[in-house]
């Protein structure tokens, strides 16, 4: 496969993926600002997905619709769902004789969808959460399709890898700046909205409940969203799936630069499978999550290394 | 208002051929579609027309305007009433492309060897060495199978009395195939039924017939060879058809900086290192190919890439150097290459054309310039063209300057009506002028030309320029089995 190939099909995934979590993370974040309007503020959401400055964060915190505008349609913000679902579809239009054709169009749907000029008046005036369910909607058509028309082999092992490294990064990046709020400290209990809110956000609310029956806490929160299997959301779910997907990569690469990256894989796999919640409180939650961010960051390096450079 | 009513209002412009009503009957070949469209209201139509016009936003067949960093996405117009060519109408035109195609590339190889053509006078050598397509580099290089043309699109025009008129070869890169299959594709959606009924000829093959050819010419005796299609990239305007054609072969798909020459072999990156390539089908103009060879500032291209073609370590598709084959002054000579070449008659009609070099045709163009079509002989696309009889007295003295300063660099040609046929624009069945651009594919085993190909139309009321540069539209072409 062409290294320009795999490069655009690793980045259509992690920017479908991206503006995934940023919508779950939108429309959970605008149902709890509607449950406690005095207290809520978009101040997680914007310092995870916007490059903003302290200071334009808090002058806009406040503002729902502004965020939601800025959020979905800005074509100025780099992260705006427009932007990203902008640029998964160039992605895809660079590659389309290697996506199916099913695919390619549902993308260019999708494209169609948010580039239309009414959505920012809609999202200001209307339903919020109509409009977010209909752009997530597509997100689901797209992975539907993507499971039933893609064929296997490199390509789709390339697009998993890019959707399941994103996909442990954004969890990561979550809990990072959720526990922030809590200073790290695992023991701190908070209210029960605040919990409900961050699980929702991640479609996690449900496993939760019927997981952790002692109610709401820190240490369970952090076990469903790093440790969990059976969470599709977990850090270590993504690590076996990244792991997984880049073992079908074999027969396609190199030996060399194959042991070198399933060696950073499944060292990092190990390294989460194999601690559990008094390690990650010994080392410190943030130590640990930037732990772990930083390997994510040396795959992601490695694998572009190894066979996306092409210029 | 019923379809019928639309067409009973249809007028055909004095002294032009229309392919659908001749003097106040239909056609039979056009009875058909009439007897069906009697069956749909002009309400119906306008939804047809907008059902297609949403399919091709769909399905992403479109091109992209970049303005103020927002690309925005074009659609090539589409009239939803096929153009319809008989079974007779087709087999003169699929003899005449064949023969002209045959002596163009017979052409093309003695140009680029021994040379007879000018040595027997047929051709004056001047005309050759001052084309700018004529590529010095090309000489004394054997290709694959002597096949220089691979892929073709010859331009067909038909005059007031229905006469079908070469209008201009497109050898070196011709474009709208995939227009040709979509425009089939969406018929199919918004006249269920329709193509069946008519006995309409499928051009789906034409991809499979391109990707036999493409393997066939591969210079390592390889069972699997490595085939490319190289594209200028996302932000040419045919980008569409370059990954449709990727597709339909299920080749890849590579842009110049995939690419890479090394011991005059071409190599492409891929994930597993690098993989040599055994033929490029090229969509890059053969000017940007190689920065090393033609213009040093391009950056679509391949450096070394033309070392390795003439080490013949790797197929170009189509060969280097056929401009000189299609450049509009040449043009003039392929009736005397057919007699030259063929020992045959052309099937099929050149239109008649003034060399602007000889002083007696340059003479009488210049003075009936208001009467003449000029055509600069290296451009296309409807670029550097003056039509007499519409033109500015600004613009006419320009080119009469031109003509006298650079008589090597224009033809003039009489104006020919060219054919019309019926579209549907703003609610009425409207004549808009049209001409015929079919498909012809070279390879080892002979030429397969699909039945049909792109019929593009002037979509503005009176004109007789179809390209798409300036304002043209296309529409599906049939061609009947019987």
């Amino acid at each position: 496969m062409l290294s320009r190939v795999a490069d655009s099909l690793f980045w259509l995934s992690r920017y479908i993926e991206r503006g995934d979590s940023i919508m779950r993370m939108l429309k959970t974040n605008y149902a709890s600002s509607q449950d406690l309007s005095s207290g809520f503020t978009w101040k997680p959401v914007l310092t995870i997905f916007s490059d903003m400055e302290k200071k334009e964060i808090a002058t806009m915190e406040r503002k729902g619709r502004d965020v939601l505008i800025y959020m979905v349609t800005d074509r100025d913000n780099g992260n705006s769902v427009y932007n990203i679902v902008t640029r998964a579809r160039e992605n895809a239009r660079s590659v389309q004789d290697n996506i199916t054709i099913e695919l390619w169009q549902c993308l260019n749907n999708y494209y169609h969808l948010v580039k239309d000029e009414a959505l920012e008046r809609k999202l200001k005036r209307e339903d919020p959460v109509t409009i977010l369910d209909s752009l997530i909607k597509q997100n689901m058509i797209y992975y539907g399709v993507l499971d039933s028309t893609m064929f296997r082999g490199e390509g789709f092992s390339f697009m998993n890898l890019g959707h399941f490294l994103e996909r442990a990064q954004q969890s990561i990046n979550l809990l990072d700046v959720k526990f922030s709020d809590l200073s790290y400290d695992l023991e701190k209990t908070a209210d029960i909205t605040y919990w409900k809110h961050l699980l929702m956000s991640i479609s996690g609310y449900n496993l939760y409940l019927k997981t952790y029956r002692s109610g709401f806490d820190a240490r369970n929160i952090l076990h469903q969203i790093i440790f969990n299997m059976n969470f599709p959301r977990s850090v270590l779910y993504s690590l076996h799936h990244l792991e997984q997907n880049f073992e079908q990569l074999k027969p396609h690469v190199d030996a060399d630069s194959y042991h070198q990256i399933n060696f950073m894989i499944g060292k990092l796999r190990s390294k989460i499978q194999y601690s559990n919640l008094d390690h990650v409180s010994k080392v410190g939650l943030h130590n640990y999550l930037v732990g772990i961010n930083e390997d994510l960051q040396a795959i992601g390096n490695a694998l572009n290394q190894h066979y996306f450079a092409y210029s | 208002m019923t379809s019928a009513e639309l067409f009973k209002q249809y007028e055909v412009a004095e002294g032009t051929w229309d392919e659908m009503k001749a003097l106040d009957d239909f056609r039979g070949h056009y009875q058909r579609v009439l007897e069906y469209l009697s069956h749909v209201s002009g309400d119906e139509l306008n939804k047809k027309e907008e059902l297609a016009k949403s399919l091709f936003m769909s399905q992403g067949v479109t091109f992209t305007v970049y303005s103020h960093g927002e690309g925005i996405e074009k659609i090539f117009p589409f009239d939803i009433i096929p153009r319809i060519i008989t079974a007779s109408e087709w087999s003169l035109i699929e003899s005449g492309i064949r023969q002209r195609l045959k002596a163009l590339n017979l052409f093309l190889s003695d140009i680029y060897s021994e040379q007879f053509i000018v040595k027997d006078g047929v051709i004056p050598v001047e005309l050759i060495y001052s084309c700018p397509h004529y590529i010095r580099e090309m000489h004394g290089l054997k290709v694959p199978h002597n096949v220089y043309i691979h892929i073709a699109g010859i331009d067909l025009i038909r005059d007031h009395d229905g006469t079908f008129y070469v209008l201009e070869d497109n050898l070196r890169t011709p474009s709208g195939v995939s227009y040709m299959l979509e425009n089939r594709e969406i018929t199919k959606r918004i006249f269920p039924d329709l193509i069946p009924q008519n006995g309409v000829r499928p051009v789906m093959q034409y991809a499979n017939l391109l990707h036999r050819n493409l393997v066939s010419l591969s210079p390592r005796p390889v069972a699997d060879p490595q085939v490319v299609l190289l594209t200028p990239g996302m932000y040419n305007s045919a980008y569409f058809e370059h990954a449709t054609l990727a597709r339909l072969m299920g080749i890849e798909m590579v842009e110049g900086t995939d690419l890479v020459v090394d011991n005059h072999k071409v190599y492409m990156k891929t994930t597993r290192g690098l993989e040599q390539v055994d033929v490029i089908y090229k969509r890059v103009d053969d000017n940007f190919l190689d920065p090393l060879v033609f213009n040093p500032e391009s950056t679509l291209g391949v450096s070394g890439i033309m070392s390795a073609y003439r080490k013949g370590n790797v197929t170009l598709v189509n060969a280097i150097g056929n401009g000189v084959a299609d450049d509009k002054a040449i043009y003039l000579f392929v009736p005397d290459m057919i007699r030259y070449y063929l020992n045959e008659e052309p099937i099929l009609k050149n239109v008649p054309t003034y060399r602007m070099e000889n002083p007696d045709e340059r003479e009488y163009a210049l003075k009936n310039m208001s009467k003449l079509v000029i055509k600069k002989t290296n451009e296309s696309g409807g670029y550097g063209m003056l039509i007499g009889n519409s033109a500015s007295e600004d613009d006419i003295a320009l080119f009469s300057r031109e003509i006298v300063a650079n008589p090597r660099q224009y033809i003039a040609q009489p104006i020919i009506n060219l054919s019309s046929a019926p579209c549907f624009i703003n609610g009425k069945i409207q004549p808009r002028r049209i001409d015929l651009r079919p498909f012809a594919l070279c390879g080892p085993h002979g030429i397969d030309i699909v039945p049909g190909g792109l019929t593009r139309v002037a979509l503005r009321e009176g004109s007789l320029v179809v390209n798409s540069s300036q304002g043209g539209g296309s529409k599906d072409t049939w061609v009947l089995s019987d």
